[in-house]
This record gives C-alpha cells, structure tokens and sequence, in this order.
C-alpha cells in the first residue's frame, strides 16, 4: 500500500450496508481514514454489532432516508469537515445529484465530470489505469481530452512520471468512419505540440498493439506505446465498462476508481462491489485527496 | 536530391526521350513562345493544334521559327480542345497545355466522361517556386483550384503532389500542413486538419512522404524561427511541400511570392491521366516556359 502522509476524514452516505461498513472499518484499523458514517444509525450500529465491528470507532450522523444522507456527506465535505465523501447504498443517480448540485455540489466549475480507475491484473506486468467506464456514456473531443489529463494526474500520483495512454480503438488505422480515430489523432498532435502534457500519448491503437509487446512486433506498428500501455482511455462508456468487468470475473482483475472533476474526491461504486474493492477505493482516494 | 533553381529540372528532363507537348488553341502568343523555346531547347516535341493562319502570323511577327513543327488546323476551339485531348488518351502525347481558350473549357473537356483524361483522383494545382531567400525550390498546393478542400480532398491533393515529387526525385519529401498557428485549435479546422493528415502518415496511410503540422508559415520555411518556439518537428525549416488550407490563403501567398518576392514560379494540374500545363493569361512567358518544363520533368 502506497504511504499516506496524513489521515483523512471520509463522509459515507446512506452507510449501513455490510461491505461499505467493512471496509471502511479496515481503512480506520490501517489508521488513513477516520470516517462518518450517515444513514440510519440504528441500522449502521446493528450492522456494525453483527459484524463483531466496534461502532465507536466511527462518527455516527443519524438520516432518515437516503437524499437527506447524500446531502449531509456533500454539506460536511463543502464546508471542510470531510476531505472524500463516499456513496454507501444509495442508488448512484440519486447519490450523484447532489455531487453535482450547481450551489451546493463539488463540482467545480466547468469541469467535466468522469470516471478513472486503476487496475491490477495478474497478467499485466503493471498497474493499468482506465477511463471511463462509468460516466460519460459518449465523450466528444473536449471530454476525451479531460478524461486523459484526469488518468495522467492519477498515474502520477501513482509515481509514473509520464504514463504511456493509448487511445483504444479496434484498429492503428485511421477511418473517418470511425469518429474517435479522428478525436485520437487530434490529441495525438496536441500532446506533441505540449497542449496535453506529461504523458506519451498514441492512438488510435488496438488493445493488442497497446498492451502486447509482441503484437507490436508481428504487426510492425511503429508506436511510442509500445506495448506498454499505463493508461487505455477508451472511445465510450459500454467499451470500457465491460473491458473491466470482464477482467474481474474473468483474469481475477481487482479495480479501484474514482470521480473526477469534483473539489474532492468521490467514491461511487456499484452496491454489488466487493469488500476489497471499496477498501481500494478509499485507499485510492485518500491518495489523490 | 533536391531541387535548388528551376533551371534544375532541366538535369532530369536531359538524356531522356524528348516529351510530346500538344497546345489547344496554340494562337496564343505568349504560349507559342514558351513552346517554341522549350522545342528549341530540346525540353519538348510540340504538337500545335489550332487556327493555322492565326498561328503563322503570330510566330511571323514574333520571330519565332518554326519551321518542322506540327501545326494541325482547327480553327473551332473547343474542338482543337477535344482534338488535343483525344491525342493524349490515345497515347499520340504526353502532355497537354492550355493555349488561347478559358480555362473551364479545357478542364471541362479534360473531364468529359467519354474520352477525357480523368483517372478518379481529384484534379489539383501544383506550384513550384524559385524564391531567393529559401535555400530550395518550394512547392506550394493547392493555390488556384480547389477552393475549400476537405480532409478527404486534401489526402488526395497530397498524394497527387507527393506523387509528383517522388518524380522530380524527392524520395521523401517533407510536407508542412500551414495553419495560422503551431498548435491544434478546435476553432480552426485547418489546424485539426494537420492533426489527422500527421497521423495517417505516422500510420503509412500516406505515403512516401513526411507530413507535419499545424506548422505556422514561418515554423514551416525558417528553422530558427521553429527552434526559438521550441518546435522538434522533421518538417519544420526544410519543407519541400506546402499544403494550403484553402484557395485563399494559397492565391495569396502565389500572388505575393511573385509580386514582392519576385520568385519565378512554374505549375502543372495533377490528378489526370498526364501532367497539364494550365498557366494563367497574366504569366509571363518564362513561368510558361517553366512550367512546360515542369511537365516534362513530372510525366517521367
């Protein structure tokens, strides 16, 4: 686990589920996060008491329903009693609402709002980092643009001083049949003329050609990725989404991700996650707080 | 190799056999000069096609000998158009030129379904320009036909003057894609152009040739004025090849190399089934000459 200079303060909405109290609770053991947990208290302490989990290592705020939770998580966060607010059993649309509320949200200002995670997948010589499986169904230029500088600051957090991105498609070739070849070849020449920077950046590349150093060789694509790819921003939500699901249930992959775009970070991950998984995410936000 | 002067294409056009040239319309004085030089000078085989009468007298009152040279009479332009072009399609020369007839008769005659001289590339203008203070020739497309190519339009335009290079002897020509800035600019298409042309390139999409930009005019022609802004670019300062974004800027840029730089310029349409010398009635003899010569040099 990566040294983290300074415990954080993490607010959980509606936080009385199993999994989000568990690894919460093991973030608070490590010593990196000291929580608050929103929601039913009577629910929270009942979980907490069955989980043989003593309650009192938590900040308990009592809410009666899910809104009224993810509101308060948002509040004590604007206001700089939490440094990351996380989504516990409330629905993500409902959880991101108030996120993304224009006078009380974390939004900032013209920001765009997306999704990167990191993955350690066996078979990958290295952690991959991508983006975005879970917001922007459909992102533009503009939107591709601010997804890779979200990967890049991540990869760097992560000590990788110029992550390699590759610009996922289903071929190296160029076609104007398919748009995002057109969008990667536009952020290609804007990474070398410095527009995108600490990166080397090269797409549009298969996932073979970004991941495969042996491809690169039977192909002979000459592409400063190389087969070495840190970071694969994909073309759309449902691409990606399915990539990471698929090395989860497939290659034993484990994921950790974050919202982007947002005064402070924001963990959102499906209430079906693991255990382990929330525990990576907020390990993962305490380091890019 | 590269070209340094104008005057060089002359190495490649020598030794070789000589290049039929056939003028429509040829009673065109300024025309009719630059074709009996070339002859003179062993560039070309002239075939003359036009009002015969018109023709003599013209080459009597200019001086200009012709004894032995091919002139076949007809006096209708548009059919001297037709005549000339059904010579080249059927293989009897190899380069056509524009004498005293407008230029969208002749290119829509080059067009004609039937027995035009269309190969499915784009028709477009290629320039060449001799200018003093730039260390080597410098080819300039499209200034004169195209007016707002897209990206489709400009691959094919590239392609018909890289083609067109690799003739004259550049193996790998460097292209610079101009834009008003060094940087990609979502407001300037021109700009996200350059961004797709570099890339096809890197991918071999495009090939034969070294293409780069956005490059501003200076970062294009002048290596110091790249160095001092930090360009790492192979085209940058040793273009070959310029790529204009639109008529405009490029019939500006042509006009402005000739009348303030004083650069001799010679040009040809490409993407035909040969080389055409399509000069404007305003150029002087010589940039006809050159061009005759420039179409003798690409039809190699």
């Amino acid at each position: 686990m990566l040294a983290l200079k300074k415990k954080h303060r993490i607010a959980v909405a509606w936080a009385q589920d199993t999994n989000t109290i568990g690894a919460i609770h093991k973030a608070v053991i490590k010593g990196f996060v000291e929580a608050v947990m929103i929601g039913k208290s009577a629910e929270i302490i009942k979980t907490c008491k069955a989980e043989g989990i003593d309650e009192k290592l938590f900040t308990i705020i009592d809410a009666d329903n899910e809104n009224k939770a993810s509101l308060e998580a948002v509040r004590l966060a604007k206001k700089g009693d939490a440094d990351i607010v996380m989504k516990g059993l409330i629905g993500t649309d409902k959880f991101l609402k108030s996120v993304m509320d224009k006078e009380n949200g974390l939004m900032l200002p013209n920001a765009v709002l997306s999704y990167v995670g990191v993955m350690e997948i066996p078979s990958y010589h290295k952690l991959l980092f991508i983006t975005d499986p879970a917001v922007i169904p459909f992102p533009d230029l503009d939107q591709k643009i601010a997804m890779a500088g979200y990967a890049i600051e991540m990869a760097r957090k992560f000590g990788v001083e110029k992550p390699k991105i590759a610009l996922i498609g289903a071929s190296e070739k160029m076609s104007r049949h398919f748009e995002n070849s057109v969008d990667y070849a536009i952020m290609c020449k804007m990474a070398d003329c410095g527009q995108i920077k600490n990166c080397v950046m090269d797409g549009p590349l298969d996932l073979f050609l970004a991941c495969d150093k042996k491809s690169i060789e039977i192909k002979g694509v000459e592409t400063p990725v190389n087969g070495d790819a840190d970071i694969l921003l994909f073309p759309s939500l449902e691409s990606c989404n399915p990539f990471y699901k698929g090395l989860m249930l497939f290659a034993n992959g484990e994921l950790a991700g974050l919202i982007r775009g947002t005064e402070k970070p924001v963990i959102v991950m499906s209430r079906s996650e693991s255990e382990k998984s929330k525990y990576f995410c907020i390990a993962l936000s305490c380091l890019m707080a | 190799m590269v070209l340094k002067n104008l005057n060089d294409l002359k190495r490649i056009v020598e030794g070789g056999p000589r290049k039929k040239l056939v003028l429509a319309a040829a009673q065109d004085q300024l025309s009719l000069g630059a074709v009996v030089r070339a002859w003179k000078d062993n560039i070309i085989e002239p075939i003359l096609i036009g009002d015969k009468e018109g023709i003599q007298n013209i080459c009597v009152s200019n001086n200009y000998d012709i004894t032995g040279l091919r002139i076949i009479h007809e006096p209708d332009t548009e059919m001297s158009v037709e005549m000339a072009i059904k010579m080249v399609s059927s293989k009897q020369a190899d380069i056509l030129m524009k004498g005293k007839v407008g230029s969208s008769t002749l290119l829509k005659c080059v067009l004609n379904k039937e027995w035009g001289l269309r190969t499915g590339n784009l028709l477009s203008h290629f320039a060449l320009f001799e200018v003093e203070t730039y260390h080597k020739v410098i080819a300039v497309t499209d200034v004169a036909m195209n007016i707002a190519p897209n990206l489709q339009d400009k691959i094919a335009i590239v392609n018909n003057s890289v083609a067109c290079l690799n003739k004259l002897g550049y193996t790998m020509p460097k292209v610079a894609v101009l834009g008003a800035v060094e940087m990609v600019n979502e407001n300037m298409e021109a700009t996200l152009h350059a961004a797709l042309l570099s890339k096809m390139n890197q991918r071999d999409q495009i090939k034969n040739c070294i293409i780069d930009g956005p490059l501003a005019f200076d970062n294009a022609v002048s290596l110091e004025s790249a160095q001092q802004k930090g360009i790492r670019s192979e085209v940058a300062g040793d273009t070959d090849l310029l790529l204009m974004p639109d008529i405009e800027v490029g019939n500006v840029l042509y006009k402005s190399l000739v009348f303030f730089a004083k650069a001799k310029v010679a040009s040809i349409i490409l993407g035909a089934l040969v080389p055409i010398v399509l000069t404007s009635r305003s150029d002087s003899e010589q940039a006809k000459f050159d061009s005759i010569l420039l179409s003798a040099a690409a039809c190699k």
